[in-house]
Parts: structure tokens; C-alpha cells; sequence
């Protein structure tokens, strides 16, 4: 893995008016191709720091920079995926996966059309590129943003509980493709969860959260335990298992008293 | 009454007994009755018939009452009567003309609202300086009685078609420009902030994503508004007018031709009806994707 610093959290705190929701000073690097998890408890304010880096939020203070070059507005750089509203109701799923590259002027209409066919390929929704999206399940949809972010040629992919609304089976199908396509069309990833099971399947490394306002409670390099390779078996091995306790004490002890059981 | 009551019991008790000592070889279809079910399903096919038999139940009614002398006729003139004086009308008085002229005013002016409620409702919930600016105005307004506004209005247009058109703008511009406003907020935040970081700038956010969003609820609110029009295109040809539906019915007011005013109520009400059955299918047609 590359070692140079790729996204780095300089100094960050933020606050809606007098409400503290990342506590200062917020500091992580991240390389490049890693895939990152936040984890937490909810409304932790994990989720605003994801969203400083995709430009929909601003850092009250410090600074997030990427390559080297501070965070501006909104880019087709760093995607996102959202857990509802995350395809267009209106178009098909292929047309939803195209409108990633809609403002893309660099492409021609047959580079963008191949471009179409290899994501669709990729996430598994060729079958269904002329379907409306409340024709197909809550796990396609997600699949939809996938494709769409990477379509649009973002270099940093942001996840927002995505399958956060997913059953169990499908959560885990999801799982494991995203780790695929990671691994595919390498991208660096945050993913946001208060998940510990998804969280320790997925990631590279995960920044354990503290209650808001967020605070870093510890960086947890998963693969250098578990390796790069997530296949089910891995889920039911003593490795694994003992990982998730690990991180899942780290989380109760976040979380406070609720979690006794 | 009390041998009815034993009769019910013994039954009652029969069955309950029947079901307790046989088990039942085959579930039998559920036939609970959906008609009074809170949000209960039925057919398409039972509600037409249940919609056909309540408007000629209503009908029927109207018209034996007024047959037996119960309510005077020259008051309320049978539907017989009221249909003969709509074909008498359309044959020898130009009722379809006079619709004509009515249907006509209404698209203007209506089409007239449309065209600036969309964007100004549009702009008064994306922008906070234009929402801050316009709402206590739009507001202010749309409260005021559109009939209390009638004299003023010929004191500025006069009595032909301007005052007529501007009445009915009134009553449906400051209206649907709130309900414009409201679509727009309710667009998720989600799918304009997908469209800003797949690149999209604020113009294309707002013409590709956010109008797009919220054309279902526009074109729900639009059909809403558009019923409200008729209503005021009664006010605007009383005042002064020599053609228009408004017109023929309260000309025929003036000599007591409750046939004809009833006719042309009817007229009215099956415009209304036409145009809404339409608009709703072509709904449907649009917006398959629902």
C-alpha cells in the first residue's frame, strides 16, 4: 500500500451554531486505495466528517485536503452513496448509472456508453439496466449508487449507511461485492456504520467513534489481522470473531450504559 | 323478537360446535367484508358499480322527490327536465359556444398563473432571500376574498376580458405559487446533493434533478388548482358579461329559468369531470415510474 498521505484531516472541528458535533482537534490521514470505515454510535457526528469530505459540509475549523489541495465545493472526485433517496425514482437503472456521467464532457458518447456497459457489469445489474428502480430490490438500488459513483469516475467513494435499510441476506451479498469491487476498480473508501459485524468484514482499518461530539477513540488496522481477502468463510473464523469482540467492547464502552446487557 | 333471538343463539351455537369437532379439510377463501373495511381492498369492477348505483341512487331520488311534489319544481327541476333543458340549450342558445368561451377564459388565465407561480414558487424555496422577500406578500394576498376585489378590478380594467382574466389569475396565482413552493421543498436532499458530487452545477442540479423530482406533486397540485378556477369563473361573468357559462346561469337567474341555471351548473360539473378523468389518466401515462 502507498504510504503518501492521500486525504488528511488537519486540525478539524465543527459546530452548528452552539451545538459541538466533531470535537476538536479531529486529525486522520488516509491513503490512497484504502477503504476506511467510521464507526460508531449514531448521530455520533462520523457522518458530518464524511460529508466534509465530500464538500457538503464545511469544517468549522482546520482544514481537509486531498492530493495536497484543500477540500472546495462539491466534485465528481468524491461520490456519494446514501442509505434512501440514493437512485433518481425516474430513470432506469441504466439511465441512473449514465446520469454519473451526464456532465462528463471529457467522454465520448461511445467511451461513456462502454463505460455504462462495464459498471453495470461490474455491480451485477446488466439484466436490469431497463428496470425502474421500484421494480428492483433495496439491494440493487444501493447497487445503483455504486455504479453511478464510480461511472462518474470518482477517486473517493463516500458511503452513508448504505445498506443500512438492507435485510440481513442482502446486506451480506452487498458486502461482499463491494469488497469485489474494491478490489477491481481500486478506490478509497469511507464507509460509514455503527455496524461492528459489517465494519470488521469490510475494512481496511477502523476509526472507532466517540458519543457526539466525535472523537477518534482508536484506529484499528483490521487487514493487517484479517488480510485483504473477505470471503464468508472468514466471517465464521476465530480471527474474525475475535476481532468483532474487540472492536464491539471498544463500542459499548462509546456508546455508555444502554449497551449492558 | 325473543323466538328470533333463540334461533340466532342455537345457530350460533350449531356451527361453533361443527367447527370445534371437524377440522377443516380445505381453508376456505376469506370473504370478509372489504366494503366497510378501514382501507380495505375491492375490485375496480365493484367500485364502478358501487359508484354507478350511489350516483343513480342520488339521481333517482332527486328526481321522485321533485315528481311527488315534495320539493317544488320550479326550485329544483327534476334531472329529466335538466337534461331536456341542456340539449334545448345546446340546440337553440349556443351552450356549447358559451362553455367554449368559459373553457377558454379559464386556460388563459389559468396557463397565465402556471407560467408565473413555476418559477417564482420555484425560486421562493431554493433561495432564502426570495422566500424571505415574497412569503408574508403571497400570503397576505392569497387570503384576500377574490369577490371583495371585483369592483376594484373594473375600476382598473374595466368590463371586458382583462377583468375577467385577472380575477381568475388572482384566485389561482398567489395560491399555487405556495403549493409550487411547497413541492420543491419536500425534493430530498439527497438527490440534489448526488447531483452536485457527480459535478452537476446549480443550474443543472435545478432544471435536471430537483424540477424533475417534483413534477408529480406540480402536476397533482396543478389539477387541484385548476378545479378551483372554475369556481371563480362564476364571479368573474356575473360581473358584467354577455357570454360565458357564468353568464347563461345567471341570466336565466333573472327570470326564474331554474332549469337553464341548473343546466348550466351541470355543464360545469361535467367539464370538471372530463378534464379531471383526463388529467388523471395522463398522469398515470407520465409518471409510469411511480
Amino acid at each position: 500500500m502507498a504510504t503518501a498521505p492521500y486525504l488528511e484531516f488537519d486540525g478539524v472541528a465543527k459546530y452548528f451554531g452552539d451545538l459541538e458535533v466533531v470535537a476538536p482537534s479531529f486529525d486522520l490521514t488516509i491513503q490512497r486505495n484504502e477503504f476506511v470505515v467510521f464507526l460508531g454510535p449514531s448521530g455520533s457526528g462520523k457522518t458530518t466528517l464524511m460529508r466534509m469530505v465530500g464538500g457538503l459540509e464545511t469544517p468549522t475549523y482546520g482544514e481537509i485536503r486531498l492530493d495536497g489541495q484543500p477540500i472546495g465545493e462539491p466534485d465528481r472526485e468524491r461520490g456519494m452513496v446514501f442509505q434512501s433517496y440514493s437512485s433518481f425514482p425516474w430513470l432506469t437503472v441504466a439511465e441512473n448509472v449514465a446520469y454519473g456521467m451526464k456532465y462528463r464532457l471529457d467522454l465520448t458518447p461511445e467511451r461513456k456508453k462502454a463505460r455504462l456497459d462495464h459498471y453495470l457489469k461490474l455491480v451485477g445489474l446488466t439484466d436490469f439496466a431497463d428496470f425502474y428502480p421500484n421494480k428492483v430490490s433495496g439491494g440493487m438500488r444501493q447497487r445503483i449508487a455504486i455504479a453511478r459513483t464510480l461511472a462518474a469516475g470518482s477517486e473517493v467513494l463516500l458511503m452513508d449507511e448504505p445498506f443500512g435499510a438492507l435485510d440481513a441476506q442482502r446486506r451480506e451479498g452487498l458486502q461482499i461485492a463491494l469488497r469485489r469491487i474494491h478490489r477491481q476498480d481500486a478506490k478509497t473508501i469511507i464507509f460509514v456504520t455503527h455496524d461492528v459485524d459489517e465494519a470488521v468484514f469490510l475494512a481496511d482499518r477502523i476509526i472507532v467513534f466517540s458519543k457526539r461530539p466525535a472523537r477518534m477513540l482508536e484506529d484499528v488496522d483490521i487487514s493487517a489481522e484479517l488480510g485483504p481477502e473477505r470471503t464468508l468463510e472468514l466471517r465464521d473464523s476465530e480471527a474474525f470473531f475475535k476481532l468483532r469482540t474487540r472492536i464491539l467492547k471498544l463500542v459499548r464502552a462509546a456508546t455508555g450504559e444502554e449497551e449492558k446487557v | 323478537m325473543s323466538t328470533s333471538k333463540a334461533i340466532l343463539s342455537t345457530a350460533a351455537g350449531g356451527s361453533a360446535g361443527n367447527a370445534a369437532s371437524k377440522p377443516r379439510s380445505h381453508p376456505r377463501k376469506r370473504t370478509r367484508n372489504q366494503f366497510f373495511a378501514f382501507r380495505g381492498t375491492l375490485s375496480k369492477r365493484a367500485q364502478i358499480i358501487t359508484a354507478a348505483f350511489a350516483s343513480l341512487f342520488v339521481l333517482g331520488l332527486w328526481e321522485i322527490s321533485t315528481r311527488l311534489g315534495w320539493i317544488n319544481a320550479v326550485f329544483l327541476p327534476p334531472p329529466t327536465v335538466t337534461i331536456e333543458t341542456l340539449w334545448n340549450m345546446i340546440l337553440h342558445k349556443n351552450l356549447l359556444w358559451h362553455a367554449g368561451v368559459s373553457t377558454l377564459r379559464i386556460w388563459v388565465a389559468f396557463s397565465l398563473s402556471v407560467i408565473m407561480a413555476v418559477p417564482i414558487g420555484i425560486a421562493m424555496s431554493s433561495f432564502r432571500g426570495v422566500g424571505a422577500a415574497l412569503e408574508p406578500i403571497v400570503d397576505f394576498i392569497r387570503y384576500l376574498p377574490v369577490p371583495a376585489l371585483v369592483p376594484l378590478s373594473i375600476i382598473w380594467f374595466g368590463v371586458g376580458e382583462t377583468t375577467k382574466i385577472f380575477l381568475l389569475w388572482l384566485g389561482t396565482f398567489f395560491q399555487l405559487v405556495l403549493l409550487v413552493a411547497d413541492d420543491m421543498r419536500r425534493v430530498p436532499q439527497e438527490y440534489v446533493e448526488i447531483s452536485y458530487t457527480v459535478g452537476a452545477r446549480p443550474a443543472q442540479m435545478l432544471s435536471d434533478v430537483a424540477f424533475r423530482a417534483m413534477l408529480p406533486s406540480l402536476f397533482d397540485n396543478l389539477r387541484i388548482t385548476l378545479g378551483w378556477c372554475w369556481t371563480y369563473l362564476i364571479i368573474a361573468e356575473i360581473v358584467a358579461a354577455d357570454n360565458g357559462l357564468g353568464f347563461v346561469i345567471w341570466a336565466a337567474r333573472r327570470y326564474m329559468n331554474t332549469s337553464e341555471v341548473m343546466a348550466g351548473v351541470v355543464t360545469i360539473g361535467l367539464i370538471g369531470l372530463v378534464t379531471d378523468q383526463v388529467l388523471r389518466l395522463l398522469h398515470k401515462r407520465l409518471f409510469r415510474y411511480l
